[in-house]
């Protein structure tokens, strides 16, 4: 959904650069390096707010599953308010997972769901209070004598006008999902899609799931999405990658996002597809956490449908 | 500043006339072709005082009555004595015959004695034979290049075409075609020049000192000329080369009234993409090529008038297709430039040069992927008039006065997308109009032998105007976008500045001299780019109400000295340069966030410091010469926006440059040559850190600029094996064999490029691998290298 003339012209060119190029590895003094926090939290109406906290690692510095799970922190004070009450979550460990929330869990931390009573990975959740439309979420965080905080807000969600499957080019039983939208006009809106099969517990986000209104202000149009679980199968020349199936049940959650928010993950997605490139800018992602952490504390305002692909 | 052009004019004039002097004057050029030589002197014994010529070869010399013993000489060329007895005005046109002593030898400069004697200061002149000499890149001869191993001028990447001058950025250079200004000077993404080496005549850089006739740039001016055409008789000369063939045709339009020169190239990349992509293979229709077109006319209407037609037309055209995926990209852009000049002579002392000069760049770019389209493009057009004014009124003043004024159209960034059923909002494209003018005065005087000035005096002006519309953004929550339009010829801002340049030479006695400068610059044009490597997406931004006029100054000094009669030249200068109002993106801008958008609402601006010393040694003559240059030079940027409001280094940024040339003329036949590179790494910004967020890994940044690459170094060679030119015939009057001149002349010529295959970095990047959950998550900093050891043959010829 995002215009991207110059990222694919970037990617031609770093192409060209790198059929006609020799690369090697070098060890190069990268001057700059300090240990940050990072957030990664969200809440979105019905639900529960989730906080994650980890550090940044050194580029330089060992890269192994172990190095992944001690930048995890569990030694944080994690505080959330809607304006008039003030909860204090509740940090819940993979060790000590209360029965039921394995695959939630596993879903959260990327880890295969009997792996994660072998491990200790903490996140903080808002036991005592669910994200409302209209409410603004202010997020502070305690941690090494430090504080940091940030706030999101649930907005309005917007509805699609519709959503349907229709095959892809020469196949019968294989296409994307498709969406009419009519964005409201006058205000910028921005928003996250995201997908999973009926019966899967946890979300997944495509390739690029956040866009805004920028082009489209107040205009009605449609637009289709792949397939993002169909991506786990790394099976080389799968044909069918990418596509829903004839028969598939999924469910769509559209979310509605802020401009700040949209702006982090916009860059975020943005250095993941650049990184590296010499025609891209070295871009950090903007965090929303006032007090010197990275990362993002973003408030979802979603709207579900469920699609029979037929 | 009229009132003082004039005062100061007539003032001179007055003194001229009171003192009933005559004048000598006329052209020099060239005997072969009856081209001007633009490097000319005129040296009148007696007096021992003499004149330089203008750019057309106009000398004017206003001395009292009486018999002189005059020479005339170029560089490379026979003196011509002439014994004059001057008691009124009197025109000779001369023709200088080349040099015979001089085909033994290869001349590096075109003024040699002028390294002391003059007030240039940080100026550097290319000739054409010698630069065909020099190894060359993939067989293509390039001047942009050659400029590049000079001291004080660095280029922006390995093999790129853009190049800083003494730590100003790429768009500070003013590059001048036959004074047609071109935007971007490159073709395949920077790799070659759009410099034609068949076409031109001469190039001149001036780094530092910048005279008052040239303004809009802080940093330099390179002045390239396009040769003007064979007077005498028709002649065609090519070559075949390992990616680009070229033929010049050249000749009289009527013998010594007027001539014409066009010359073409074209690249095959494409043809042998062509070759190697099978048209079953999805990518079939994928290729690049480029070509150039340069051509001039010039006829002399009169003794008092001649008119001059240049044209320049290239154009790069990169397209990708991918059937598979539907998808299919179309990219070309190019220069378009015609100058029209006109010379008259007022007088023997006057001499106007009025020029119409149309400028136009132009990028595209459109995709397609199944039904959704996309176009962008981005662009300037200039159209600009100009007049100057050479005035001789006796040997001791050499003054220029004149103005200029040209109309801006630029284009930032316009687009335009679609699928089936709905056309985005993306906004009209967006023109911004805007009137420069330039209004100068200088003088060029000497105060006795030993002293000499050149002062003069700039002002400029710059009025962005309408129609325009300026986009105000909201935050999209308590305040929202909005946008102010302005009408036609609405004047939404006006700058104007003075620009302040003075030099002076002061002449030691034992052949040598010390030079002093001052320049005061100013600036409406600016390049704001993305990437951290020169592209054509790079977008021409002219001065707004936000955006105001880049200022600099550069202040420098040297000592010059000519040793072992003239053979040796040798110099060092000291330079400091400050600029303000630098532009720069914002931290964290997008390709596409101009889209809806005024471009300098993403901009932020700061400042700059530079300075450096350079050192050179030049050996002029015998069958070996060439130059070492050694450069120290420190640039930093300091914006409040970017780095935290550090200082931080430019990214070309380079404390040691070193760069040794050598050409040894072995016979009549063969010429070899050498030259070595070494220059510090530049700069770029890596990530210092990762972390995971949502599981992606992301990476926060190093300070801007904080990583330093490994130093540069490269050592080319070259070979040029002549054809004989001569052949023995029998000459029926004597019976006697004798040496005739062919007209057929052909020579190959063999590069070696980056001889001992060095690695040198173009990029580096942090490569990740695997994933944590199998244990072979691994991050990696890796540099790419863009060009091994690369042999070239090119065949040129001649007739």
């Amino acid at each position: 959904m995002e215009f991207r003339i110059l990222k694919y012209l970037g990617f031609f060119l770093t192409a060209t650069v790198l059929f006609v190029s020799c690369t090697k590895e070098v060890q190069i003094d990268l001057p700059g390096y300090k240990e940050q926090l990072v957030v990664d939290g969200r809440i979105e109406t019905g639900m529960p707010a989730i906080v994650l906290l980890s550090k940044t690692s050194n580029v330089y510095s060992t890269t192994n599953f172990e190095t992944y799970l001690n930048s995890f922190v569990d030694d944080a004070v994690v505080l959330l308010s809607d304006g008039t009450t003030t909860d204090t979550l509740t940090k819940i460990c993979t060790d000590d997972l209360p029965p039921g929330l394995e695959d939630v869990a596993a879903g959260i931390f990327g880890v295969p769901a009997a792996a994660l009573s072998s491990l200790h990975l903490c996140a903080y959740i808002s036991l005592n209070m669910l994200g409302e439309v209209g409410k603004t979420y202010t997020l502070q965080i305690q941690h090494n004598g430090k504080t940091y905080t940030s706030s999101s807000r649930i907005t309005e969600p917007v509805a699609l006008d519709s959503l349907y499957w229709k095959p892809e080019g020469n196949f019968t039983d294989r296409g994307f999902t498709w969406a009419q939208l009519s964005d409201p006009g006058n205000t910028t809106d921005a928003y996250c899609w995201e997908v999973k099969y009926l019966q899967e517990a946890t979300f997944s986000k495509t390739f690029n799931p956040y866009f805004n209104d920028k082009f489209f202000n107040g205009l009605t149009f449609e637009f289709g999405y792949e397939n993002p679980m169909s991506f786990q199968d790394t099976t080389a020349n799968n044909p069918y990658r990418g596509f829903f199936k004839l028969g598939d049940t999924v469910v769509v959650k559209l979310s509605k996002i802020g401009p700040k928010e949209y702006n982090y993950f916009e860059k975020k997605y943005n250095q993941m597809y650049s990184g590296g490139s010499p025609f891209a800018v070295p871009t950090n992602v903007p965090s929303n956490i006032a007090g010197g952490a990275l990362g993002i504390w973003a408030a979802y305002s979603p709207w579900i449908d469920t699609l029979i692909c037929q | 500043m009229l009132r003082f052009l004039l005062v100061s004019f007539l003032c001179l004039s007055f003194g001229a006339f009171a003192q009933k002097k005559p004048t000598l004057s006329g052209y020099i050029t060239d005997l072969r072709n009856g081209e001007a030589l633009s490097y000319a002197k005129v040296f009148v014994q007696e007096l021992k005082t003499g004149a330089v010529v203008n750019a057309y070869g106009f000398y004017s010399l206003t001395i009292p009555s009486g018999n002189y013993t005059i020479e005339f000489r170029a560089d490379g060329f026979q003196i011509q004595v002439l014994t004059i007895a001057l008691s009124e005005n009197q025109t000779r046109n001369v023709e200088l015959e080349m040099a015979v002593q001089e085909t033994k030898d290869i001349r590096v400069t075109g003024k040699r004695s002028d390294n002391v004697t003059s007030t240039k200061l940080g100026q550097m002149e290319l000739k054409m034979d010698q630069v065909k000499t020099l190894p060359a890149f993939m067989g293509e001869v390039d001047v942009v290049k050659t400029l590049q191993l000079l001291p004080g001028v660095s280029s922006v990447s390995e093999g790129g075409q853009g190049f800083y001058v003494r730590g100003g950025g790429p768009d500070q250079n003013l590059v001048l075609l036959d004074e047609g200004v071109v935007y971007n000077a490159s073709h395949l993404f920077g790799f070659f020049s759009v410099f034609n080496a068949d076409a031109i005549n001469s190039v001149n850089l001036i780094k530092g000192g910048m005279p008052a006739n040239f303004g809009g740039r802080l940093s330099s001016v390179l002045e390239v000329n396009m040769n003007e055409g064979n007077l005498k008789q028709i002649k065609v000369k090519g070559g075949i080369g390992a990616i680009s063939s070229r033929l010049t045709i050249e000749g009289p339009l009527k013998k010594d009234k007027g001539s014409f020169i066009v010359s073409a190239r074209r690249t095959y990349i494409d043809l042998i993409a062509k070759a190697a992509i099978p048209d079953s293979s999805p990518f079939a229709g994928s290729g690049y090529f480029f070509y150039d077109v340069n051509a001039k006319l010039n006829y002399k209407l009169s003794a008092k008038d001649r008119i001059y037609l240049s044209a320049y037309y290239g154009k790069d055209i990169f397209s990708f297709k991918d059937k598979n995926g539907g998808f299919k990209v179309e990219m070309p852009w190019g220069n378009g430039i015609g100058a029209l000049r006109w010379n008259h002579l007022f007088t023997s002392k006057l001499f106007m040069n009025t020029t119409l000069t149309y400028s136009d760049y132009k990028f595209q770019f459109a995709s397609t992927q199944d039904e959704f389209r996309v176009a962008l493009t981005s662009g300037i057009r200039d159209y600009t008039t100009k007049v100057d004014f050479s005035y001789f009124p006796n040997p001791k003043h050499r003054i220029k006065f004149g103005a200029a004024y040209t109309y801006h159209d630029f284009t930032p960034q316009g687009l335009s997308a679609q699928n089936d059923t709905v056309t985005f909002n993306t906004g009209s494209i967006q023109h911004l109009y805007s009137h420069e003018t330039g209004l100068y005065a200088l003088d060029e005087f000497d105060l006795n032998d030993a002293w000499r000035f050149n002062v003069g005096l700039r002002y400029s002006t710059f009025s962005h105007v309408g129609p325009f519309d300026r986009y105000i953004k909201g935050d999209g929550i308590s305040t929202f976008d909005s946008t102010i339009h302005y009408g036609r010829n609405d004047v939404i801002a006006f700058y104007q500045g003075l620009e302040p340049r003075f030099a002076l030479r002061y002449l030691l006695p034992d052949n040598s001299s010390i030079k002093a400068g001052y320049a005061y610059n100013y600036q409406y044009v600016h390049l704001v780019t993305l990437s951290a490597v020169s592209l054509p997406t790079d977008i021409w931004f002219p001065t707004t109400d936000l955006a105001k006029p880049e200022k600099g100054f550069q202040t420098s000094i040297g000592y010059f000295k000519n040793f072992d009669k003239d053979r040796y030249e040798a110099s060092v200068e000291l330079y400091y340069k400050g600029m303000k109002n630098l532009i720069e993106f914002k931290e964290g801008a997008l390709p596409g966030d101009n889209i809806n958008d005024n471009t300098d609402n993403l901009l932020v601006y700061g400042e700059g410091w530079a300075y450096g010393a350079e050192f050179f040694l030049k050996k002029t003559q015998g069958a070996f010469t060439g130059w070492i240059g050694y450069t120290w030079a420190k640039t930093e940027r300091r914006f409040p926006d970017i780095n935290e409001g550090n200082v931080y280094p430019a990214k070309y940024d380079r404390r040691h440059d070193l760069t040794v040339v050598g050409t040894y003329k072995l016979n009549e036949r063969w010429v070899f040559s050498a030259c070595f590179i070494y220059a510090t790494g530049n700069t770029l910004t890596l990530p210092s850190s990762w972390y995971v967020q949502d599981q992606n890994l992301l990476f926060q940044y190093g300070p801007r600029n904080s990583t330093r690459m490994a130093p540069y170094h490269r050592l080319d060679i070259s070979a040029t094996l002549y054809g004989k030119k001569f052949k023995t015939k029998t000459d029926p009057a004597t019976g006697l064999d004798i040496q005739v001149k062919k007209a057929y002349q052909s020579n190959w010529s063999f590069s070696v490029y980056n001889v001992y295959n060095r690695m040198n970095p173009f990029f580096l990047y942090v490569d990740n691998n695997g994933d944590f959950m199998s244990g072979d998550f691994s991050l990696k900093i890796k540099q790419v290298s863009l060009f091994p050891i690369i042999p070239s043959v090119t065949w040129n010829f001649e007739f």
